[in-house]
């Protein structure tokens, strides 16, 4: 009986994402200004801030470290897959963005960043995770600052190499940048890859891994004591959120023509700095990998719409005011989940299509505890 | 829970009412921005005609240019000022009965958008105008940003002026950008024109390799140096734009017997760290910066010796005083009667990239991107704007002269003052 409701589920799973793909291949055919300069731009930056708010959640949420470097991985990423699909370009293995060849180098850039990532994940992780707590941030911290002063001072990658000029128009015409068209083409790619980190990431956790690194997160001397290697299973847990973080940057590189250092900050003016991904991770419930897509979608969505939103305008006048201040929406938005769902969005329960009929019963039981506490 | 309640909506009233009463500026949308026209902001003279000349219909639609620049965030003062600039133009154009595009006049309007100082976002701007139907471009304010988005502009046919995107690379290769502000490479070169006409022989550089506006300008220093036969005596590097000690630089300074050491940094670093640390380690010649040394009155630290301000000269794009073309004064006066204030670089290059356009849109009898692209990159054509007059070379980038400024401590106020100093200008 169990065996077979297993089965029901993977069956839907499965043909929701087989229609998710369709879709994304009919889109990418469409040839329509709106789709093209709106939602296809908007899908890339979302499958990438899923692929960080997850691995990150893998670290923070189920192995209770916090990291606040993620986004430093990226970087190494993005410029490892920038500069290998550009050394292919001029080594002459392929002169168009399309064909055979290319789509051998674009798999070969994303699998090189997630590759690279990996390895730089476990050199600052034997270290690291030897500390705890405070102390880990703060390594983690100064390893995405050390990461980003280091590619800024490297000649052929630095801000002089692909950030500006003509190194970005060259990256933009002949390497991984993707112009609007070519997004369109390429979508289902990032789609793909968002849906293979997702699958890969689920199976870490519901394996004997995850099992492991929850329980360290839990207890870390129970944990010992029960034979567990600690050291091993957070060192590999954090290489792994590395890979994905890589793979996140390579998908980044492919949607933007121009990489500068400043987009891979600690904090800087978007919603891609390693701060951010932290509060994507909390926000949609450290622990539930479908809470952190909520939670990036939401975040991306909320962004884009205050920035680029015509439903802004519509607004009365001292609204408008509030949203002129993207900062200060992102804060208030914030403080409301924090507020109601204390443990994020989803807490640690994840998302998944056959629970969705008992969601009504779910909500009642809810409301019932919640009135239940304020009385007593 | 009703707690909770009551205290985020106490929250969000306090923000909202908070931010009511601040002011800001809402981002018209193009839809909403031709009423808007018909209340007269500009000149008084104008004044009159304007108000007749809407009703009556002489308009024969609009055209919408798009702004892209930091609007918030740490460069905020870059996006806020050239949106200024633009608005000011636009106001102007439109109150003198619009762009005349073959016979009929057209009133401009605005559809601004905030990057934050980010390409990402900055992408995401320029993508949603051009979704918008949004033919025509000026942005964004740093080079980062820019270089994001030219190679969408080229690709997807629109027209993009920035208004201070120097590093030289940009116009190089895009068909479609142009810029109104000049070049970092003519920038290192005016400097160093300065200081091979003043007869400085020994001078020095202290710069920041990691940094693409700091390298750059340095390289082109350093060439024309080479050209003019300025010797460099001592060269030293920093790790960040963000540094805090210049001592060991300046001494090497110093040591060397440079007379001008050029200093390729922007304003946040200068005030308090660079230009103290260079006199007290016993430099006392000349320092030299760019473009990005503007606005170092605003970081000088309270209490400090201000007379170490002394002989800290830039190169500028523009500066009010020098400006004395009838285009260039009417700027001026207008903006400090319509913002209370006097007109820094990015109002200047902002308000003459709208000029720009519409003298583009008025010789080619049209707004589409590709007639306007057309009419610009013809190298032959003279605009009079209130930076100065230029026309453009085979990239895009104005041939134009710059301005060297100054500071030096002003006894009687007890305050370091800028002055303008001369024309800089390469033949």
């Amino acid at each position: 009986m169990k065996t077979n409701k297993t089965a029901i589920r993977y069956a839907i799973n499965t043909i929701a994402l087989v229609i998710l793909m369709i879709i994304t291949f009919v889109i990418g055919g469409v040839d329509n200004n709106t789709i093209k300069l709106k939602i296809v731009p908007s899908v890339w930056q979302c499958c990438y801030l899923i692929i960080m708010a997850a691995s990150l959640n893998l670290v923070l949420g189920f192995l209770g470290q916090l990291s606040l470097g993620h986004c430093g991985f990226m970087a190494v990423g993005a410029y490892t897959a920038a500069l290998v699909s550009l050394a292919f370009q001029r080594a002459g293995v392929y002169d168009e963005k399309k064909g055979a060849a290319f789509m051998l180098v674009m798999i070969v850039s994303i699998l090189a960043a997630g590759i690279l990532s990996a390895v730089l994940g476990l050199l600052v992780g034997i270290p690291a995770l030897r500390l705890k707590g405070d102390y880990l941030a703060i390594i983690t911290l100064g390893f995405g600052m050390i990461i980003v002063n280091l590619i800024n001072n490297i000649p052929f990658c630095g801000q002089q190499g692909l950030s500006q000029g003509t190194a970005s128009s060259a990256l933009y015409a002949n390497g991984l940048g993707f112009s609007n068209d070519e997004k369109k083409g390429y979508m289902y790619v990032a789609v793909l890859a968002v849906i293979l980190c997702m699958a890969l990431m689920f199976m870490f956790v519901r394996s004997k891994f995850g099992r492991i690194i929850c329980a360290i997160r839990d207890n870390e001397i129970a944990a010992s004591a029960s034979g567990i290697d600690v050291s091993y299973y957070k060192v590999l847990t954090f290489v792994f959120s590395a890979f994905f973080a890589g793979i996140a940057g390579a998908l980044y590189s492919c949607c933007n023509a121009a990489l500068a250092t400043t987009s891979f900050a600690f904090t800087n003016g978007s919603i891609l700095n390693s701060v951010f991904i932290v509060v994507m991770v909390v926000v949609g419930g450290m622990g539930s990998l479908t809470g952190s897509i909520v939670a990036a979608i939401g975040m991306f969505l909320l962004n884009y719409a205050i920035k680029n939103g015509t439903w802004v305008a519509a607004l009365p006048g001292f609204l408008q005011n509030v949203f002129t201040y993207p900062m200060l929406v992102y804060s208030i938005a914030l403080i409301i989940v924090i507020m109601f769902r204390p443990h994020g969005i989803l807490g640690t329960s994840e998302f998944a299509l056959c629970d969705i009929p008992k969601w009504p019963r779910m909500v009642a039981s809810h409301f019932h505890k919640s009135d239940k506490e304020a009385e007593g | 829970m009703k707690k909770k309640v009551m205290s985020a909506l106490l929250a969000t009233t306090l923000v909202a009412g908070l931010t009511a009463c601040g002011g800001a500026k809402s981002t018209d949308t193009a839809a909403s921005q031709p009423e808007a026209v018909d209340t007269p902001v500009a000149a008084e003279t104008t004044d009159a005609e304007s108000t007749e000349a809407a009703p009556s219909g002489e308009t024969a639609g609009t055209i919408t240019l798009g702004v892209i620049g930091p609007m918030t965030g740490s460069l905020a003062v870059y996006g806020t000022h050239i949106e200024n600039g633009v608005e000011l133009a636009v106001e102007q154009i439109n109150a003198a009965g619009g762009v005349n595009v073959g016979g009929q006049m057209y009133e401009i309007a605005l559809n601004s958008k905030d990057d934050q100082g980010d390409s990402t976002e900055c992408l995401n701007a320029m993508n949603a105008l051009i979704s918008d139907g949004v033919s025509l471009v000026v942005g964004s304010a740093t080079s980062g940003c820019t270089s994001a988005i030219t190679s969408v502009a080229n690709s997807e046919g629109v027209v993009l002026i920035t208004p201070s995107g120097t590093s030289d690379s940009l116009t190089t290769q895009m068909d479609y950008v142009f810029r109104t502000c000049f070049k970092d490479s003519f920038q290192g070169e005016l400097a160093a024109k300065y200081a091979a006409d003043n007869g400085y022989t020994k001078v020095g550089i202290v710069y920041c390799s990691a940094d693409t506006y700091s390298a750059g300008l340095r390289d082109a220093f350093t060439a024309s140096c080479g050209e003019l036969g300025v010797e460099i005596v001592a060269e030293e590097s920093v790790a960040t734009m963000t540094e805090v000690d210049y001592t060991n630089q300046f001494n090497k300074m110093a040591s060397a017997g440079a007379q001008l050491v050029f200093t390729p940094f922007y304003y946040d670093v200068m005030g308090p760290y660079l230009v103290p640390q260079a006199r007290q380690a016993g430099f006392d010649g000349i320092l030299l910066g760019c473009d990005g040394v503007d606005n170092t009155e605003t970081t000088i630290p309270d209490g400090a010796d201000l007379t170490v301000y002394n002989d800290f000269m830039f190169v500028n794009h523009y500066a009010t005083e020098l400006a004395t073309s009838e285009v260039s004064s009417y700027f001026v006066e207008t903006y400090t009667e319509k913002y209370g204030e006097a007109p820094n670089n990015f109002d200047a290059l902002g308000y003459d990239s709208v000029l720009v356009y519409k003298a583009a849109i008025e010789k080619c009898g049209s707004f589409e991107a590709a007639d306007v692209q057309a009419a610009l990159a013809d190298t032959s054509v003279v605009y009079e704007v209130a930076s100065g007059t230029f026309s453009f070379d085979e990239t895009g980038t104005p041939i134009k002269s710059g301005v060297l400024m100054g500071y030096s401590y002003d006894e009687a106020s007890n305050s370091v003052v800028k002055t303008a100093v001369q024309t800089l200008a390469v033949e």
